[in-house]
């Protein structure tokens, strides 16, 4: 637990210490904006929602247990889930579907394969290898890129339902790979 | 959905959970599941599981220099403290515990001194509800529902005064305890962290904090 500043934070928030609230935004904000802008690709929107993340994570600090992950990976949690929850409830189809999607999903996909090693960093990696490069490059591109089941349909140009079956086909093949 | 997989209730749970951490539901769907999480703890685990297994790719996110949204996000949360300092309610909706006291009812226990001032420990979601009444230097904690602390772990008592740093008042390894404490000032919030045997080494708390309350005044 000591050696996760992030979630000694988080533990003073949850007692509403603004001070620690400070800190927790000076040490984080700059990975979890990434994460938004990312997903959103708008900044401003980013912006806003960067506001709203930071309300949830005075009001749920609480929630976090640091016995059952790092601090980091649960604000990304948080962050992700907000700005999906942002994409999926917007009316228009989102604009990336097109070459930004592609760029956010081709980019330098040699250095997102290629994660740094680091403890049991590497499995996931690992086994999404272990797919067929169309499917792991379509969990990559949900996962980073925030794209929906629609979008990817789209993007890999078979029907909706062939897409949901063809990524649940990938996701029980990495479950099995991950709990071997 | 048809699903020509024909996935058994497991699997399904299991793709239906990595679905949701990966984000390619639809908003239904994941409202569906976010309601599920509050509700179903084995398929909230499964969630936290699929959020591990994925949180290996987010060193693929790019850190990207933020700007300083610090007052705008503070504007939000304490905006109705600062205009409502003297009101209660705005107290503690500024304070963010809005949810874990909105149900808060004062439970008044009888002790030889009458009390001087009372609060419920609660929170969203949690079994736990322990009732605090302080009178003559003495603060007396009842559990008065949920479950002892699991295996290894204890609770932990916190008094928090405004901005100050918070105090232990000490571990809460039995049904009912009385701790001494010198002041309970009327505002403060009492919160039941849990934390390792032995209590917190930092002197702050380490693990969740699972329940909190406002002390009042009867």
């Amino acid at each position: 637990m000591t050696d996760d500043p992030v979630a000694q934070l988080l533990a003073k928030v949850a007692l509403q210490d603004r001070i620690a609230f400070r800190q927790l935004y000076s040490s984080t904000s700059s990975k979890l904006f990434g994460v938004l802008l990312r997903i959103l690709v708008n900044r401003a929107e980013a912006e806003d929602a960067l506001q709203e993340v930071f309300t949830r994570v005075w009001l749920r600090a609480g929630r976090f247990d640091p016995e059952k992950g790092r601090a980091m990976t649960w604000l990304i949690s948080v962050a992700r889930n907000h700005a999906i929850d942002r994409l999926r409830t917007r009316v228009e189809p989102t604009a990336v579907i097109g070459d930004e999607a592609d760029a956010l999903m081709d980019a330098a996909p040699g250095a997102e394969a290629k994660l740094v090693a680091k403890d049991q960093a590497r499995r996931i990696v690992d086994c999404m290898a272990a797919l067929d490069a169309d499917r792991a490059k379509a969990v990559q591109g949900a996962y980073l890129g925030g794209l929906s089941y629609v979008d990817l349909a789209q993007k890999f140009d078979v029907p909706l339902n062939t897409m949901r079956t063809w990524l649940r086909r990938s996701l029980l093949q990495l479950k099995e790979c991950l709990e071997k | 959905m048809t699903d020509p997989l024909d996935l058994s209730p497991e699997d399904a749970n299991e793709t239906l959970a990595a679905e949701y951490v990966l984000g390619v539901l639809a908003l239904d769907d994941r409202l569906a599941v976010q309601d599920r999480i509050k509700a179903d703890r084995d398929f909230a685990s499964c969630i936290a599981k699929w959020e591990s297994h994925f949180a290996d790719l987010n060193d693929n996110f790019a850190a990207v220099p933020a700007p300083d949204l610090m007052q705008q996000i503070e504007g939000r949360i304490f905006g109705q403290q600062e205009t409502k300092r003297r009101n209660w309610w705005g107290f503690i909706l500024g304070a963010g515990v809005a949810a874990a006291i909105a149900v808060a009812a004062l439970v008044i226990i009888p002790s030889p001194a009458a009390p001087e001032f009372v609060a419920t420990l609660q929170g969203e979601g949690q079994p736990l509800v322990v009732a605090a009444s302080y009178a003559d230097g003495v603060v007396t904690l009842v559990r008065s529902a949920g479950p002892e602390a699991e295996a290894g772990r204890v609770y932990e008592l916190w008094l928090i005064d405004g901005d100050k740093a918070p105090v232990s008042l000490g571990l809460i390894d039995a049904a009912s305890v009385e701790r001494p404490v010198a002041n309970m000032p009327e505002g403060a919030i009492l919160a039941i962290s849990l934390e390792p045997a032995g209590g917190s080494t930092t002197g702050a708390p380490t693990g969740p904090v699972l329940i909190t309350g406002v002390v009042a005044a009867i």
